[in-house]
């Protein structure tokens, strides 16, 4: 579940950070362009926070197994 | 009375288990439950309602004296009152009830949160990624113009988004539930996730200038617009400040008390019937306005239906103590508790006597429905959380019992002391405010111009902004109780208080 989940909240976040620069880009108003590259900020944190905990959970998985490298 | 995973953790409690043995069953579930999530919501709740209170405080400063504006724009009473709602509502009261909601699923359905951990964090994340958006894009000028939906489309896009995530999180929990019995709580925050989904869509339809702009048109238009507007704003009352409010009541306090229910079948009736008869409401907030008189009047007798299952619901609650009234005594967070289920049945009178036509002529646009509403948020919906988190931290960050109950009883103390100087203030201020403006003199002209009426009720606004105070300071001492129950020694689980905690058999079965 853990696996399927991140996969899908990645993609999800990639698609909003995505839209988020798109707008940025053509912002008419401050809005806009404060909400687009907020957006794509938070997108790119989140990735990198979801890679931090699958790799988290990879070492925690080698440890207990006992197979340490 | 029926069996539910709730009840049982109760049978836990009624079999001799204390508090810090219910915070090592807790911990030793926490393989399986999700309770990081809960932890964070609980804490963005906590600084979220410092930060409503703070502002609201600061807007009834500028209140009495205006020009504490400094003429800045975006210190502007017209920029900061939604920031100030919003905080309230959707930040300190939304945070709670995501807290709460996910505490509440996972242990009465004996189930992880579905989705896994990302999905929990992306709700968390995008929730406060939306409350920041909302708040800088008010403070900016950016608006909607439409009460409690002030976010543009974009804003609102987002939110339906996270919105949709929560709702997975939470209907897939239940779906895989090891506990065959969906316990009530769950029926009231389902009906919460739902109905807010649909109002938010339903009122935010609009169509954007252009997809690099954030001004955006209605889909309605005219009265049509105020109809759809006040369906969504009363509903946002209903189905965000009550119904899933309601949900924590029916949970919390039975735990907190250590009984069961007073009547199970009453909360399904409550349920049903509040749920019907609360969708219809709304109109009542545009008497004597261009809405068909027809509409106004159907408004108003919902209005006053409501009354039934809402008091309906605050006996319930109440009658849970039956036997266990006594822990009002040494117990000030269930204080708390009982206190907003009182101030819920005093608040869900006056809405409905506020929205028969007469009382609203007198009432309409006056501080008098500025005192109601507080009387709800402060009452009800502040104290039913601040309740159920006095309950949540120990058990939550694994601490055997609260750092100071003494604090625990001066907040409470504070709070109500501040609420009543809020509402009666409010309520006498709304009400000489109703009295001038429709003043005659004996020549047929209206006696007292605005400006009188907005002078003569400085004094009542000063008063209200004192009680605000009071909240504020109330709120700030729950903050260092609860950051000192989190890192204070004294409130470590001792080896006797967990070699206690030992389940006997069967006992673990039984429990969540």
């Amino acid at each position: 579940m853990e696996e399927v989940s991140e996969v899908v909240v990645g993609l999800l976040m990639l698609v909003l950070g995505f839209l988020g620069l798109v707008m940025a880009s053509g912002a008419l108003d401050n809005e806009i362009y404060i909400f687009g590259l907020s957006l794509a900020g938070f997108a790119l944190v989140f990735e990198l926070g979801l890679i931090r905990r699958h790799f988290d959970r990879k070492d925690a998985a080698r440890v207990r197994v006992g197979r340490h490298v | 009375m029926s069996g539910s995973a709730a009840m049982s953790d109760i049978a836990l409690a009624g079999i001799g288990l204390g508090r810090a043995a219910a915070a090592e069953h807790v911990s030793a579930r926490a393989e399986v439950y999700n309770m990081d999530v809960v932890r964070k919501f609980l804490i963005a709740s906590v600084f979220w309602a410092v930060v409503a209170f703070l502002v609201g405080v600061y807007l009834a400063l500028e209140l009495s004296w205006p020009s504490l504006n400094f003429g800045l724009s975006f210190l502007n009473f017209g920029r900061l009152r939604p920031v100030h709602t919003s905080a309230a509502i959707f930040a300190f009261g939304g945070s709670a009830l995501f807290a709460k909601s996910f505490y509440v699923v996972q242990r009465t359905c004996r189930a992880r949160l579905f989705g896994g951990e990302a999905l929990a964090n992306f709700v968390f994340w995008g929730y406060q990624f939306f409350i920041v958006m909302a708040a800088l894009s008010y403070v900016m000028g950016y608006s909607q113009g439409q009460e409690y939906a002030e976010p543009e489309w974009h804003i609102d896009l987002f939110l339906t988004v996270v919105w949709v995530a929560y709702g997975v999180a939470y209907i897939g929990t239940v779906l895989k539930r090891e506990e065959p019995h969906i316990y009530v709580a769950n029926w009231f925050y389902m009906t919460f996730i739902l109905t807010i989904a649909v109002l938010h869509i339903g009122n935010n339809i609009a169509l954007p200038v252009s997809i690099y702009a954030a001004k955006s048109y209605s889909a309605y238009a005219g009265v049509q617009n105020a109809l759809i507007q006040w369906w969504y704003g009363h509903n946002a009352v209903g189905f965000f400040l009550t119904v899933p409010f309601l949900g924590m009541m029916y949970y919390f306090i039975p735990k907190q008390a250590g009984r069961p229910i007073y009547s199970y079948r009453l909360s399904i009736v409550h349920f049903w019937s509040l749920t019907f008869m609360y969708i219809w409401a709304g109109p009542h907030h545009l008497h004597y306005t261009a809405l068909p008189d027809w509409t106004q009047t159907l408004g108003a007798v919902f209005s006053v239906m409501l009354w039934m299952p809402s008091w309906g619901g605050m006996i319930n609650g109440l009658m849970t103590l039956s036997g266990a009234w006594d822990k009002l005594r040494t117990d000030p967070a269930l204080r708390f508790s009982v206190a907003a289920v009182g101030f819920y049945g005093m608040s869900t009178f006056e809405g409905p006597m506020m929205s028969i036509r007469e009382v609203n002529a007198l009432a309409h646009y006056t501080d008098w429905v500025i005192g109601h509403v507080h009387s709800g948020a402060l009452g009800w919906v502040a104290f039913i959380s601040f309740g159920a988190t006095y309950y949540l931290v120990p058990l939550l960050w694994n601490r055997a019992r609260l750092y100071s109950t003494r604090l625990v009883s001066w907040h409470f103390w504070i709070a109500t002391l501040g609420i009543v100087f809020y509402i009666t203030s409010m309520w006498v201020a709304g009400i000489m405010e109703g009295l001038m403006w429709r003043a005659y003199d004996q020549f047929g002209f209206l006696q007292y111009s605005f400006a009188e009426a907005v002078n003569a009720v400085h004094p009542y606004f000063v008063i209200r902004m004192l009680g605000g105070v009071l909240f504020l300071i109330g709120a700030l001492i729950m903050v260092y109780n609860l950051i000192m129950t989190v890192y204070s020694p004294t409130t470590e689980v001792s080896v006797t208080e967990r070699r206690d905690a030992a389940l006997p058999a069967g006992a673990a079965l039984a429990g969540e």
